[in-house]
């Protein structure tokens, strides 16, 4: 059947209130008897408390109370609880609070800061993954270990820094590697980066006498937000409440708890007051989670023919002060790391190790870009060696139907079309001949494949509650967060498509509120429109069902003989029809006689016989719905600056079928341009003393208008996958996880120089030109 | 306390204001309750904060307070009259440049000081104007298109 909706360049729903201003994010929200916080930060990496003197910050004008950690007991998490809302007896990281002022306004609660004395015992801080994870570093937590966790997920190692160690032995790699022609080796680094959405992080706060808990947070995981907080205090769920107005950006840093803990335990000294806490940017950038941060040594094997044998990995991630929010990106990173490709034996070892930098959280493709950064620039390399076309060597091991990948799970027809991907990008850069160095430029070209199965709950779900009004309009509600991906705007198409009503009779949600919004897992992992949609189609399905019993009813018939297209008709009698408003409230008869029910349904959908990894073998059914693509840059390099300019950068993904293709082509463009971000320019620097030295927009760039590439070019497969909402499945973080080896491999194509560390400054450029140069 | 006066989308407003470092953001957002205007990072580096102040794009979160007494603002709550809205304001709508919409009010409000003042802006000077703003969602491509769909829905 036609679609009427989906697959449309439908405008999206929020765009009105967000070009006229009216969209209301946290920092908008104001509530009566509101206090402001601000916040002591550490200023030191590393150190015990030994005293803190509020005196006089608590006489400052305006202030109405000073917390600190004192004889605070809580530690908050979700599978490993390791963090305090406040830093107690020691600080972990310079960004970490150790007190909040409340006050009447936020200039009172800034100049009460000031006031605050602090002394401190310095302990040595150490921010290299591996240097911390080894036996000579001091310890960050003492009790790494003994903090209460789910055992089947979380692996410490006791007496070290290493709080999480994910393996994966799928195979025997030593014989591998045996087997093997030809064995590459080398190491890698990621920096520490941030996720620069433009909203800084906000919350507000406000207990009740009753116990209960009321909160407002620029957060992706509502529910998970509920619960945690509900643990913190030791109060049901059920009397926490959660409101999420509109994100100005997540990217995944929003979606661990974050800065909610706080402003909670501050809220929770002032009972009857809100609290609200937002963020300065220099704060965001020192305080909130930060992303990836890895050192890691990967090796692959293959024959003579372009074959892979074996790939081994070990990578250590300087996870930061705390490690609940990153346990989850090594365990990934540990299964991911191979690429869309087949290598018959596999062995990783991933090592989350606390070190004294703001906590590590989710951040776009988590776990993906960190690996295949590596294998897709030893493949490029591996591809040289053997004198073959890359392309030759990545469609030889690509996965496809009836390949198994590093989990065990068999790959199916559904999965995706790597080929045809591949043939996409290559016909996009590589058709001609690539031009000719100039006096002033080098001139390259570079391309990568990706694939992204997200790490999910077990139990991950979306729910959606439907009901329908008098007039037939009809109102959606489901828990997905709207933080810029457009998931509002998919869902209404969705939702119209499904209940084969006008789109302008259906009216989306706006804000999530816990006590109405229907059980959603998180905004995580691309999957709102994958998951959501399903819990739509249910909804619509059972309100559809509803009408055709009210329609039976008030047609005096079977409910077999009533059919539906929009409206309710009689088989056989499609002139006399009855509308969805009609029979929403149930049936009315002229003499006000009712039949029937009222029309509200709930639909729901949970990803399907997921488990969590083996924890001896590290394999199993751990990952469910990948979306797989390729990326080929063109690129010329400045000789005289070394600078990087992306000329083309062309993207095939297999997504299924794309809802809405104007929202869709934003999410690959736009994720470009950040994985730009991170293979060029962006990198968290720490000076001397250990605090980050560039914490703001201008000594941290990020890409503006002029550094994006010349051109995109964005192609869709559409690849049926059976379980996606009309076939489609997730794309969002995709785009960015192939952009740097994609570039990297451009740059070596221009250079003949083989880069390993992320970032590639024009800097680093231009002094490897001149090393080269030099020999 | 001091008092500044300001006319804010044609009404005129006294206000005061509080000790220490207050921004025309500041007063923008929490003493006129003008909350299209954002916060981004406090150091005119992202542009968020963009509103007209005496005929000119400023990054309001640098402007001290007290700078601004006298003056004349227009911030994206004063571009349409709430029932209509802007060319701007449709261009960006039509061509899918919004995502999450932080970044958005700012953009449109350096547009509209761009296409006032020059009509005929160049591609030259349009990467010039939005270079001076930050987005991290839309890789800047679908902003370009609005921008340029904006020149031509006003000199129609």
């Amino acid at each position: 059947m036609e679609l009427k909706y989906v697959g449309k360049p439908l405008p999206r729903v929020d765009a009105e209130a967000k070009v006229t201003g009216t969209a209301t994010y946290v920092a908008d929200i104001r509530l009566p008897r509101m206090l402001h916080a601000k916040v002591q930060r550490a200023g030191t990496p590393h150190a015990g408390i030994r005293s803190i003197d509020t005196g006089e910050a608590e006489n400052m004008p305006g202030v109405m109370k000073v917390v600190t950690g004192k004889d605070c007991k809580i530690l908050f998490g979700t599978c490993l609880w390791d963090q305090p809302p406040i830093a107690v007896d020691k600080v972990r990281h310079a960004g970490e609070a150790v007190a909040v002022v409340l006050a009447e306004t936020p200039l009172q609660a800034e100049a009460a800061l000031k006031k605050i004395e602090i002394e401190y015992d310095p302990l040595p801080f150490v921010l290299d993954p591996i240097e911390a994870a080894g036996s000579e570093a001091s310890l960050i937590h003492e009790k790494n270990g003994e903090y209460r966790r789910v055992e089947y997920v979380v692996h410490p190692v006791k007496g070290t820094n290493i709080f999480h160690h994910y393996s994966l032995r799928n195979g025997d790699a030593e014989k591998g590697f045996q087997q093997s022609d030809i064995v590459l080796e080398e190491h890698f680094e990621f920096p520490l980066s941030n996720h620069c959405a433009i909203e800084p992080h906000g919350a507000i706060c406000r207990f009740s006498s009753d116990g209960s808990i009321e909160i407002w947070a620029s957060n992706q995981a509502p529910f998970v937000l509920r619960d945690v907080l509900a643990d913190m205090f030791g109060v049901s769920a059920s009397k926490v409440r959660v409101h999420i107005p509109y994100l100005g950006g997540g990217f995944g840093g929003k979606s661990d708890i974050c800065i909610e803990p706080l402003t909670a335990y501050a809220a929770s000294m002032v009972p009857g007051y809100a609290v609200k806490l937002v963020l300065s940017r220099r704060e965001v950038f020192t305080s909130t989670l930060v992303g990836r941060g890895v050192k890691a040594r990967m090796m692959i094997g293959a024959r003579k023919d372009g074959t892979f044998t074996a790939l081994e990995a070990e990578m250590y991630f300087s996870d930061g002060a705390y490690g609940d929010t990153s346990w989850p990106v090594c365990t990934v990173a540990g299964h991911n790391c191979t690429g869309p490709y087949h290598f018959p034996h596999v062995k990783t070892d991933v090592y989350g190790v606390y070190t004294n930098s703001p906590p590590v959280g989710a951040f776009r493709g988590y776990g993906h870009p960190e690996g295949q950064f590596m294998v897709g620039r030893l493949i490029d390399i591996l591809a040289r060696k053997l004198d073959m076309p890359v392309w030759e060597v990545m469609q030889k091991n690509f996965l496809k139907e009836g390949k198994k990948n590093a989990l065990g799970q068999t790959i199916t027809k559904s999965n995706g079309d790597l080929d045809r991907c591949l043939e996409e990008v290559k016909k996009a850069i590589f058709t001609g001949s690539k031009p000719k160095e100039t006096e002033r430029y080098l001139y390259g070209r570079g391309v990568a494949a990706m694939m992204k199965s997200p790490k999910m709950a077990t139990n991950s779900s979306s729910g959606c509650l439907l009901s329908i009004n008098a007039d037939g309009s009809v109102f959606v509600t489901l828990a997905g967060i709207e933080m810029g991906q457009g998931c509002q705007t998919v869902f209404t198409q969705m939702a119209a498509e499904a209940l084969k009503v006008p789109i302008e009779k259906v009216r989306m949600y706006q804000d999530v509120d816990t006590q109405f919004s229907p059980w959603d897992w998180q905004t995580v992992a691309s999957m709102q429109t994958y998951r959501g949609g399903r819990a739509i189609i249910q909804a619509c399905e059972r309100a559809i069902e509803q009408l055709k019993g009210n329609a039976a009813e008030a047609l005096g018939c079977a409910v077999e003989d009533v059919e539906y297209d929009g409206e309710c008709f009689r088989r056989g009698e499609p002139s006399k029809r009855l509308s969805v408003g009609s029979l929403a409230r149930g049936y009315m008869h002229e003499n006000g006689l009712t039949v029937g029910v009222p029309v509200h349904t709930a639909g729901s959908y949970r990803v399907q016989g997921v488990i969590e990894p083996d924890p001896k073998t590290g394999m199993g059914n751990a990952a469910a719905s990948w979306t797989f693509g390729c990326q080929a840059a063109e690129i010329r390099i400045e000789k005289a600056t070394g600078k990087v300019e992306v000329l083309h950068f062309a993207s095939a993904f297999d997504p299924g079928k794309v809802i809405n293709p104007v929202t869709c082509r934003g999410q690959v463009v736009g994720g470009v341009v950040q994985g730009m971000g991170a293979t060029l320019m962006e990198k968290m620097e720490f000076k001397e003393d250990g605090t980050i030295g560039n914490p703001n927009f201008g000594p941290y760039r990020i890409p503006r208008i002029k550094d994006v590439p010349k051109k995109q070019t964005v192609i869709f497969l559409e690849t049926p996958n059976e379980e996606g909402p009309w076939c489609a499945k997730p794309i969002a973080e995709h785009p960015i996880v192939a952009v740097a080896p994609t570039i990297v491999n451009a740059i070596a194509d221009a250079t003949a120089i083989e880069l390993y560390c992320l970032p590639v400054t024009a800097e680093d450029v231009l002094n490897a030109l001149q090393r080269k140069g030099g020999s | 306390m001091p008092t500044i006066k300001l006319t804010v989308n044609g009404s005129t407003h006294q206000i005061e204001i509080e000790e220490g470092r207050v921004t025309l953001l500041d007063v923008l957002r929490d003493k006129l309750e003008l909350t299209g205007a954002k916060y981004g990072c406090g150091v005119g580096q992202c542009g968020a904060c963009t509103v007209i102040l005496n005929g000119d794009a400023v990054t309001s979160c640098t402007v001290l307070a007290r700078k601004a007494d006298g003056g004349e603002v227009l911030t994206v709550e004063g571009l349409s009259d709430g029932y209509i809205l802007h060319p701007i304001q449709e261009a960006f709508i039509e061509s899918g440049a919004v995502q999450c919409g932080f970044c958005t009010p700012g953009l449109i409000m350096r547009t509209y000081s761009l296409l006032t003042k020059n009509a005929k802006a160049t591609e030259e000077q349009i990467l010039e104007a939005l270079n001076k703003h930050l987005c991290r969602c839309t890789g800047y491509e679908s902003i370009l298109k609005a921008v340029k769909l904006a020149r031509a829905k006003m000199t129609l």
